[in-house]
């Protein structure tokens, strides 16, 4: 499993275990409340400043020539016309120094090119100009003379591996060979089997469009490279800018303060980093390189499409007998993880099973990581077929998943789960929901009410490596330095709330340092929900060094064991004498040294055991048989993701990660033409995603904390297990409404319209 | 990225209409639209036309035979005014389900019925025939979105919410030109692409639709409901304007137009037909809304709006009984 997690390095990450173990906190004062952003004056004024709306003195507009075709070759560029042109500072083209570094690197063969002239996908980068102004820039890429030599595509993941199908590489449309577990015996799971389902199931291709578009600004200081990012990562970014360009990781700074959301497109560094690099060395000028949001809709990265053929088995009392998943996907023209057999093996009690996953090259635009990557598109299916078994026994669908909660983690040999809040979530959560009663039937019989849900669970709970420093200054205040990006989810927040749990210290007067390969400590990139359970853990850490130390300051100043001395802000009180007190500002020890500074380390997860969240979503739609419109009425989401550090935070999250699910249930697909492979809904108007009044104004959120003690924040991540079965609950419900399972998704009009015509002409 | 042009910002109507008479020119209202398709290279402008300047079309004047609206009243004004809402309700209804809110405080009723269609193709990079290119795209491709009724050879549905109500009430638009002024039928103002495949209307260069008249009707009741995929800034999938004079208890007169579905606002005259003479009970209601899919050719991919229509025109018709 653990390889199959896109965020994972071959090598176990692994910091300095903390000095002293952190016991959970007791009784909290701040963790755990609902508070304002520390930044949100920031954002909402205007006065944050993002990559997009950052300059330089004397920077230069940087734009991208793509191929407008889905697979085509560069038979002759000509980039003089361009040179030519007003304003133009630095052109690159194919041949130019650099551009045949390779970017997307594949197992066994050559991946592509940075400015590649064999195009495998409409979007994929051939020339590029860096020019005194924006305009003069796109100008001068159509001043480029290109003459292409037009290649048959393939856009259809199910006609990828024909044999006549053209092919993306030269060695054939298979990713990889398919990934296969077993364990069991499948034949006997449906031997044993009163009932045995099975069904195709199809989810659509998500396309990112985080607010901010993806570029960067890139400005050179002799051998020494500043990057100025939209990135959840700065250090991965840093690697890869480093290693792709030649360069010392010292000499590549990466600061990334704040972003406009990535939702897993920008855990990567992006080609245009690296061009806008390139350009800014032959210029001598600061470069700054932004994507269209055009271009972003076409090379940001999207959620691969998956085609999910299920077969279970059910006995009468409710025991899973058998599942057999067989998952394809494309992860478009380069490669990218389409896996989908995680949650299939490991959600629900089961001890036949077998899994194939498979990967397909088609001629179009790349998948990224996205927010639960294969999590949303598995869980579509299975819990579509759970909903069908449970139906097909008369059993009611939250006591058919209560009965099936496992305690181990059957895919990864058996080991236990730190925690599980699964039962919580289902038991819990159909109970805020009112599961059980039936919503009342609309007067109009042409609208239909239906209610529906499902489980889910997510891949990953946290850990090392992770490095932060916790500054305590001789006036009290405090600086928090920590690598981590905040992605929109409030982690800054949720961080200076452990520093002023730990420390006494109000939020207000801690000031944090973030995401900077120059200033700030080591963190993996914000994504897989783990920012809070790797990185608290170490903020922790930090301010407790820095207590200790301060402490012991104390503990001399005032003759007492230090074991029995509070520090409440800028006061050490005696726990049990509450007379004897000094204020830091007093401790003569302190004023010397004027600084104390902590360093924290995230502490290894426990051995043999394995951390997920776990989450349950309940929903109401209401369907309209006439016109196919279906609107989501009410929904509950309930979530184990550990302890909650900040219940505001902690909800925008989770009604994030329900509009995020309605989009992908209801909304979102990439459409692309079948006759030249283009896509077609490039644009916030085609590509449809949800607007308010597409969200229910009813919708609530449950926080069920199966209190694990994997690390000392007791914590377990929720950005991602939010909108995992948000799909899938809306799917179930939709069947419950009308009686046709949408197996296709997203529940469009047409869609709808199509199987209520075929569930009419069947009679 | 939008091409350079130049700027002109008219204060009579007789100015207006001289400079959009030079090749090259285009009309900027709310701009909404046109700001789309510059910056898309649907097509170029040498000389931006703002129509600003010329008050007179900001009007809304009530007279004995019926309401004035001047082509620039905003749909956020259109949808709200309750002169409007009160006697014309599908009109008030059509503009209030347009777009957002911002592009309903921004787009104006006459920008709504002259902008241009959301094809995919026309919009994107396709040489496509209303591009004057020489395919239709949407015939062999993903035609989901695009037309069921009308000759061809262009697919495109028209892509406003608020010219359907306008033909459903027999509304009469006002046109300025270098030949001076015309009215026309709000019906014959739209154009089907076997006439002219690169227009959507009638007007030509130089002229404006200044004005659009609403007469008043006696018993007159309409209404307009739109299907769309989303709950706000989505066109319609398929939509139905609907006005009826009732008079003691039966339609007296009637008229169904059809949005989403065809080149130009789509009379259902079978269904129409089906309507007159009748009290609006459930099965005629039934029976109209049926009506109003004869002669439907769906292509490959947009089958699924005949039902739609027929669910659109049903629950128009239930709005009103």
């Amino acid at each position: 499993m653990r390889s199959d997690l896109y965020f994972l390095a071959a090598i176990p990450p692994e910091t300095p275990r903390p000095e002293g173990e952190l016991p959970p906190w007791g009784e909290v004062r701040i963790v755990g409340k609902r508070l304002p952003r520390v930044d949100a004056f920031e954002r909402v004024s205007g006065k944050a400043v993002y990559p997009r709306d950052f300059s330089l003195p004397n920077m230069l507009q940087a734009a991208i020539l793509r191929s407008p075709h889905a697979h085509a070759r560069v038979k002759s560029i000509d980039l003089e016309p361009a040179k030519r042109m007003p304003g133009v500072v630095a052109v690159l083209g194919p041949s130019s120094p650099g551009a045949d570094m390779e970017w997307f690197a594949r197992p066994k063969a050559k991946g592509g090119l940075l400015l590649d002239p064999h195009c495998r996908a409409e979007g994929d980068e051939v020339a590029a100009v860096a020019a005194e102004t924006l305009p003069q820039a796109l100008d001068a890429l159509k001043a480029i003379q290109v003459e292409w030599e037009v290649l048959p595509f393939v856009i259809d993941p199910a006609r990828a591996l024909d044999e006549k199908a053209p092919k993306v590489w030269d060695e054939g449309n298979r990713v990889a060979d398919p990934v296969i577990y077993e364990r069991g015996d499948l034949a006997k799971g449906f031997a044993e089997a009163d009932v045995v389902l099975e069904e195709s199931y199809r989810t659509p291709c998500e396309i990112h469009v985080p607010m901010e578009v993806h570029g960067s600004v890139v400005a050179w200081d002799g051998p020494r490279l500043t990057v100025w990012d939209t990135t959840q990562g700065v250090y991965a970014v840093q690697g890869t800018v480093a290693q792709r360009l030649g360069l010392p990781l010292a000499n590549v700074r990466v600061i990334g303060h704040y972003m406009g959301g990535g939702f897993g497109s920008k855990l990567e560094a992006g080609k245009y980093t690296v061009i806008a690099a390139l350009l800014a060395k032959v210029a001598g000028r600061p470069v700054k390189l932004f994507l269209s949001r055009e271009e972003t809709f076409r090379v940001g990265g999207n959620r691969p499409a998956n085609a999910i053929r299920v077969k279970a088995g059910v006995k009468k009392d409710g025991t899973i007998t058998a599942i057999d998943w067989k998952s394809s996907g494309t992860p478009g023209a380069y490669p990218n993880n389409t896996n989908t057999a995680f949650q299939a093996a490991d959600l629900w009690t089961c001890a036949n099973v077998r899994t194939e996953e498979a990967g397909v090259y088609t001629n179009a635009g790349r998948a990224r990581a996205f927010r639960a990557p294969g999590f949303p598109q598995a869980n579509w299916a299975l819990e579509q077929m759970m909903d069908a078994l449970a139906r097909a026994i008369g059993m009611d669908q939250v006591a058919f998943r209560l009965k099936n909660v496992p305690t181990v983690s059957q895919r990864r040999g058996n080991q236990p789960y730190t925690s599980t809040g699964l039962a919580g979530c289902l038991g819990e959560g159909a109970k805020a929901f009112g599961w059980g009663t039936k919503p009342k039937a609309p007067a109009d019989p042409a609208i239909r009410k239906g209610i529906g849900m499902a489980g889910g669970i997510w891949g990953y709970g946290g850990g090392p490596p992770s490095t932060v420093i916790v500054k305590l200054f001789s006036d009290g205040s405090v600086n928090l330095n920590m690598g981590a990006a905040d992605i929109g989810t409030g982690t800054k927040t949720v961080m200076a709330m452990v520093v002023s749990e730990e420390l006494g210290v109000p939020v207000e007067s801690i000031r944090i340092e973030h995401a900077d390969t120059g200033t700030t400590q080591y963190a993996t990139p914000s994504g897989g929900s783990k920012t809070v359970p790797s990185d608290s853990p170490a903020v922790r850490a930090a301010a407790a060094d820095c207590k200790r130390q301060i402490l012991k300051m104390a503990a001399a100043e005032l003759k007492l064991p230090a074991a029995e001395l509070k520090l409440l802000g800028k006061e050490v009180v005696s726990a049990a004498d509450p007379s004897k007190k000094v204020a830091i500002s007093a401790i003569p020890a302190f004023q010397r040294q004027q600084l104390v500074v902590g360093i924290g380390f995230r502490e290894p997860n426990p051995d043999g055991k394995v951390i997920n969240p776990f989450a349950a979503h309940f929903a109401e739609v209401e369907v309209n048989t006439r016109t196919g419109e279906v609107t989501v009425t009410r929904f509950l989401a309930a979530q184990d993701s550990g302890r909650v550090l900040n219940r505001m935070t902690f909800d925008n999250q989770v009604f994030g990660g329900v509009v995020f699910g309605i989009g992908f249930a209801r909304t979102e697909e990439r459409i692309l033409d079948r006759q030249t492979g283009k896509m077609l809904n490039a644009n916030w108007h085609d590509y449809k995603v949800p607007t308010a009044l597409d969200v229910p104004a009813d919708q609530a959120t449950l926080v069920v904390d199966a209190r694990d003690t994997a690390n000392s924040t007791n914590t377990k991540g929720v950005g991602e297990p939010a909108t995992i079965p948000t799909g899938s609950a809306i799917a179930n419900a939709v069947f419950d409404a009308v009686g046709v399972r949408v197996t296709e998704g997203p529940i469009t009009p047409q869609r709808l319209l199509e199987l209520l015509a075929r569930q009419k002409a069947r009679g | 990225m939008i091409s350079s042009f130049t700027y002109a910002r008219p204060k009579t109507l007789q100015e207006a209409v001289e400079l959009l008479a030079k090749p090259g020119a285009r009309a900027h209202a709310g701009g909404t639209d046109l700001l789309g398709c510059l910056r898309d290279e649907v097509f170029s402008a040498e000389k931006v036309v703002s129509l600003s300047g010329l008050s007179e079309l900001k009007t809304i004047v009530p007279s004995p035979l019926g309401l004035h609206v001047g082509a620039l009243t905003t749909l956020a004004q259109v949808a709200s005014y309750k002169p409007i809402s009160g006697m014309y309700r599908a009109l008030a209804e059509g503009a209030a389900a347009a777009a957002s809110p911002q592009l309903r405080n921004q787009g104006t009723l006459g920008g709504n019925l002259c902008q241009r269609p959301r094809c995919w193709y026309f919009r994107g990079e396709f040489s496509c025939l209303r591009k004057g290119g020489e395919t239709c795209y949407a015939y062999d491709g993903e035609n989901q979105y695009h037309s069921l009724f009308g000759p061809g050879p262009c697919f495109i549905v028209h892509p406003s919410d608020t010219a359907s109500p306008l033909v459903a009430l027999e509304a009469k638009f006002r046109i300025a030109g270098p030949a001076g002024t015309r009215t026309v039928d709000a019906e014959a103002f739209f154009v089907l692409p076997d006439a002219e495949v690169q227009k959507e209307n009638v007007l030509k260069a130089g002229e404006i639709l200044t004005e659009v008249f609403l007469p008043a009707q006696a018993g007159l009741l309409s209404t307009y409901r739109k299907v769309r995929s989303r709950g706000a800034w989505d066109f319609a999938l398929a939509g139905a304007a609907v006005a009826l004079v009732v008079a003691g208890g039966k339609v007296a007169k009637a008229r169904v137009v059809l949005s989403g579905v065809a080149p130009v606002p789509w009379r259902a005259k079978k269904a129409e037909e089906a309507l007159t003479g009748k009290a609006l009970d459930p099965a005629v209601i039934r029976a109209a809304a049926e009506a109003a899919t004869a002669g439907a050719q769906p292509m490959s991919g947009n089958a699924y709006k005949v039902d739609l229509l027929r669910g659109a025109v049903e629950e128009a018709l239930r709005a009103i009984a």
